[in-house]
């Protein structure tokens, strides 16, 4: 059975992306991430448009990480104030992306750019998870027990405008933060993606937040985020399909909500692993399709949108 | 004055053809009548001809060219006016110069060197030489051809009775919406003689024109719509889950 997306003009099997979104949200349920690196490869590797791709994963990411955020909310592991510090920046980084975007899309180098951010991105995140849960599956082994830091110094907290965080008890500058949100901005805009991988570990290493508040914290953030870059998307590259979201959105929570209970029949290292696995052959394959000579090397695209 | 013996009269199945949901392409059926001086051997009874054009959309055509090993759009040109859906089909063999000289065919079937390129393109960029131009032109006809929007054949029309004709074209679902001029010449001695056209349009209906509609319209709105339900989903199914769980 197919079902004809409006935006992105073609008829996609419905069993297709009913499963596309229930894998993805399996995914992000088990690993508590937004699944936006995992979706809009997916999604442009089934045929849909890079600009609908984009646009639509931030869309479903909104209703997976609202998912995500209520629990950590309800456990008061969400610092509210560092949340909208991140926002500040992320809104002129998310304004700043989707005039990126649109530059991409005019002189048609969109899918170019979007494939090797990807690649780039998939490739250092499976590496290092892949590195980080074979050390850590290593050590199970040998039974050796590491010690972690609890707080992380760094020249970050040494800038001016420094901001008490009762939440995170932390104590340090407004920039790092605003620098922070505004590549996520950026990167959420481009790739649609909500950037947890990248804000999680910044968070914690390069802002010193304890562990504990940073996933709701992430998510709370990406929430905002990414219903800003749907709408920006909406009224300036009319490439969210709605439909399409719809599908997915349906199909992640449900899987999200399978992967949560299945998490916690695994220890988390041999998750990351197979993770990183995944997401080592999503990289692959995107290298392969740019460096694989194309059938036709001319293609052909109808104006609808005037910048 | 001579007189006019010749007639032809034509008439079709769908005014309108609707894309729904399940839309995977539709046969329009074009059928008529010609009548042509009987006591004149076959060949000179004269042939048919359908032309359909559809909604003339701007394009780009992008060409891939290999950068350190990865195959970047490299040149593009833009093109305007071309039509989105283009079909011809003729009850016999019909030669170019003929087409050429009635200014039908695919973008006008001229010939390259009399092309007038700067009427065809909005930006040549970087294309300067002939060839590369031609290049372009035949990439163009050869990738609308491959989403079946660009047609021409010499095998589909059927020939009843000497003097009745029928042909089925086939719309595909990749169509563009828009109105469809359906032209139909009486060809006799390679001139010609009878020429009749009519409209049809390709419209779309459903969920799915209300979307796209709304979606260009109402761009605000329409993305506020769709974080609402976004929204609502993602919490209304966490809750559904917790209180599932619970039990």
């Amino acid at each position: 059975m197919s079902i004809y997306l409006p935006i992105a003009e073609l008829s996609v099997n419905i069993f297709l992306l009913l499963s596309l979104g229930g894998i993805v949200g399996f995914l992000s349920g088990m690993f508590g991430l937004g699944g936006g690196f995992l979706m809009t490869p997916l999604l442009i590797f089934i045929g849909i448009p890079t600009n609908v791709a984009v646009a639509t994963s931030a869309n479903q990411i909104v209703a997976s990480s609202i998912s995500g955020t209520l629990g950590h909310w309800r456990q008061g592991q969400v610092d509210f104030k560092m949340g909208c510090i991140l926002l500040i920046g992320a809104f002129f980084g998310s304004i700043l992306g989707i005039w990126i975007f649109k530059v991409l899309v005019i002189t048609g180098q969109l899918d170019t750019v979007i494939a090797i951010l990807y690649f780039t991105l998939l490739i250092s995140i499976g590496l290092l998870m892949l590195i980080e849960s074979s050390q850590v599956i290593r050590d199970r082994i040998r039974k050796k027990t590491v010690k972690k830091k609890i707080h992380y110094h760094n020249w970050a907290h040494k800038l001016p405008f420094k901001v008490r965080f009762y939440k995170s008890k932390l104590y340090i500058s407004i920039v790092p933060p605003i620098l922070l949100g505004f590549i996520i901005g950026i990167l959420s805009a481009v790739m649609g993606i909500g950037g947890a991988f990248i804000l999680i570990p910044a968070m914690i290493y390069f802002l010193g937040m304890p562990t504990s508040k940073v996933i709701g914290t992430s998510l709370f953030q990406i929430i905002f985020i990414t219903a800003l870059v749907t709408l920006l998307h909406a009224t300036t590259t009319f490439a969210v399909d709605a439909l399409l979201a719809f599908v997915l959105i349906i199909s992640s929570v449900i899987g999200a909500q399978l992967g949560v209970i299945t998490a916690t029949k695994l220890r988390g290292e041999d998750i990351r692993a197979l993770l990183a696995v995944i997401v080592l052959i999503v990289a692959v394959k995107i290298a392969s399709d740019l460096l694989v000579p194309p059938e036709e090397i001319f293609n052909l695209s109808v104006i609808r949108v005037v910048f | 004055m001579t007189l006019q013996t010749e007639a032809l009269v034509i008439g079709s199945d769908e005014e309108e053809i609707l894309i729904d949901a399940n839309f995977s392409g539709q046969d329009l059926l074009v059928f008529g009548a010609f009548y042509a001086d009987p006591s004149q051997p076959r060949d000179e009874k004269g042939d048919i001809l359908v032309e359909i054009v559809g909604p003339s959309e701007d394009v780009i055509l992008r060409k891939k060219k290999s950068f350190l090993g990865f195959w970047l759009n490299a040149i593009s040109v833009g093109f305007r006016d071309v039509p989105g859906f283009y079909y011809l089909s003729s009850s016999n063999e019909i030669d170019n110069i003929f087409l050429e000289k009635n200014n039908i065919g695919i973008l006008k079937t001229q010939k390259y060197s009399d092309m007038n390129w700067s009427l065809l393109t909005t930006d040549w960029g970087k294309i300067e030489s002939e060839k590369d131009k031609i290049e372009f032109y035949e990439a163009l006809i050869r990738t609308k051809d491959k989403e079946n929007l660009f047609k021409q054949v010499t095998d589909e029309i059927k020939i009843l009775d000497g003097n009745l004709f029928k042909t089925n074209i086939h719309i595909p679902n990749t169509a563009p919406v828009g109105k469809y001029i359906v032209n139909v010449y009486l060809m006799i001695d390679e001139q010609i003689n009878k020429h009749y056209s009519y409209n049809f349009t390709v419209t779309r209906i459903g969920i799915e024109e209300a979307i796209y509609s709304f979606a260009y319209k109402f761009p605000l709105l329409y993305g506020l719509t769709s974080l609402i339900i976004a929204i609502f989903i993602g919490w209304g199914g966490a809750e559904l889950f917790r209180r599932f769980r619970r039990i």
